[in-house]
């Protein structure tokens, strides 16, 4: 198979990453240590090389009503420059991706999508503005735009040492447009590791000189094993996982995203009237790693559903997962067990994520 | 990136290390195993007294990201588990060659024969590389 390069494959070599195919990307991994990578987000700065990564712009006099109309979340009532997080659903409700859309002017939005659904979503966003006639053009710059994540709360003091002009004040999930170098660049306080951060996107000409001026001031290189794990000990869904074809937004904890008052949305009928088939919930276990595909079972080794993701915690230090449980079978009053290799570990469910700080 | 492999040992294809002592061996996980895995964070052990054969699957060892199993480079009875490996699991990443992980009575002698020497699995590594 030809794997696909970002702009930073040889940077990535060069520090001995070990690289791993991802969504039809060759992708750094790790660098030297998940745990040490966890850790540098946690209580420091580390950056991600996340261009593969799918960007979609969406220009004209509808772009604001169009990006509404494609996301149950509500994108016309925020204020400009605010970035927001929705599912990408069909007309039945199911998910296509999770994407974020960063409103730059009234008249320009920037999507972020994933990157193994880039040619799914363009596909679907694509027929969406032919069936409605949105007055838009559609962009898929996805090829020509790379993305770094600097996240970790000392990320503003890096991104300015490097002469990334940073606009203290900008809110968390918020852009800004800027230059950097003569480049355009896009500056998004977004991130998918619970911290506080920022998300660079840049054309692929200039992500060298930033990448290696970030290396250089030892901002800690981070590969996708630790942004899944710091993913899921904040507890965001990641498709593929948590989200899929087959599961609609209220069944992956997403009903904060679905603002139906007020405004048409794809899938809304469905959404709104759908039956809860299963939920998705917090566990954690004292002894044992709950891994993606174990089943989740009553003490009677009854199955009542499966794990979704899994990992050992660096940051708590004990097993932790998302895990889908049917709703029919689940009784809250009885203890929960993840079947790991025939052996029944008692899990605990809880409400909040399993890390809570960070983010702003 | 050069792993140690000390010439003493023996190796399996399964990247294990076994020391033999007379009917004893002695098994753990190579230098290239632990930095291939990253950071080691359990190790499933078997009950002592448990019967393998060789290539058989004696444990587990966890990473933050991945599992794997264990295989047993020879068959014979486990007569000893380091129970140290439980509640430490990083001596594996920092110490791959102290950290062992059972030992064995063998049953088949013969067996020792079909173990891989440094030189064999250095190159074995290379390939992998």
């Amino acid at each position: 198979m030809n794997l696909k390069k970002t702009s930073l494959f040889e940077e990535h070599v060069k520090l001995n990453a070990k690289m791993v195919p991802f969504a039809g990307y060759s992708m750094p991994v790790q660098y030297t240590s998940v745990k040490n990578e966890v850790y540098a987000v946690r209580n420091n700065c580390g950056v991600f090389d996340v261009s593969h990564m799918g960007e979609f712009f969406v220009t004209g006099k509808d772009a604001i009503s169009f990006v509404d109309y494609l996301m149950t979340n509500s994108f016309a009532s925020v204020p400009m420059n605010k970035a927001v997080y929705s599912p990408l659903c069909r007309h039945d409700g199911t998910i296509i991706d999770d994407f974020i859309a960063y409103k730059l002017t009234p008249e320009r939005v920037l999507l972020c999508v994933n990157a193994s659904n880039i040619e799914k979503d363009w596909k679907w966003i694509t027929s969406v503005q032919n069936e409605k006639q949105f007055d838009i053009e559609l962009i898929n710059s996805s090829a020509e735009y790379s993305l770094l994540a600097v996240q970790g709360s000392k990320t503003i003091e890096n991104l300015e040492k490097i002469g990334l002009e940073i606009e203290h004040n900008l809110p968390y999930y918020s852009a800004t447009e800027g230059h950097f170098q003569n480049s355009l660049v896009i500056i998004a306080r977004t991130g998918y590791t619970g911290e506080d951060g920022f998300e660079i996107f840049i054309k692929n000409e200039m992500v060298e000189t930033i990448w290696k001026k970030l290396i250089e001031n030892k901002v800690i290189p981070c590969g996708l094993a630790a942004r899944d794990v710091l993913r899921l000990e904040v507890c965001y869904p990641l498709y593929g996982h948590e989200l899929s074809d087959d599961v609609l937004p209220n069944e992956c904890n997403l009903n904060w995203t679905i603002k139906p008052e007020g405004r048409d949305f794809i899938g809304k009928n469905s959404i709104l009237n759908s039956q809860q088939r299963s939920k998705l919930v917090k566990i954690s276990l004292d002894k044992g790693i709950p891994r993606e595909g174990y089943p989740v079972t009553l003490e009677d080794k009854t199955n009542i559903g499966v794990v979704t993701s899994g990992t050992m915690s660096p940051t708590l230090n004990k097993g932790i997962a998302l895990a889908r449980l049917n709703i029919e079978k689940f009784d809250s009053t009885k203890p929960i067990f993840v079947d790991i290799r025939g052996k029944l570990f008692p899990a605990k469910i809880q409400v909040k994520p399993f890390y809570v700080l960070g983010a702003k | 990136m050069s792993h140690k492999t000390p010439g003493q040992l023996l190796y399996t294809n399964e990247h294990e290390w076994a020391h033999i002592d007379g009917d004893i061996a002695t098994i753990g996980i190579t230098d290239f195993a632990q930095s291939s895995l990253g950071d080691i964070v359990f190790v499933e052990l078997p009950d002592v007294g448990r019967v393998v054969d060789q290539n058989e699957t004696f444990g587990v060892v966890e990473s933050i990201k991945s599992v794997s199993d264990l295989y047993s480079p020879l068959s014979g009875e486990i007569i000893e588990v380091n129970n140290d490996i439980e509640s430490s699991p990083e001596q594996c990443n920092q110490n791959p060659y102290d950290s062992w992980i059972i030992k064995i009575k063998l049953s088949n002698e013969d067996e020792v024969q079909s173990l891989l020497s440094s030189s064999d699995y250095i190159d074995l590594c290379n390939e992998l590389s």
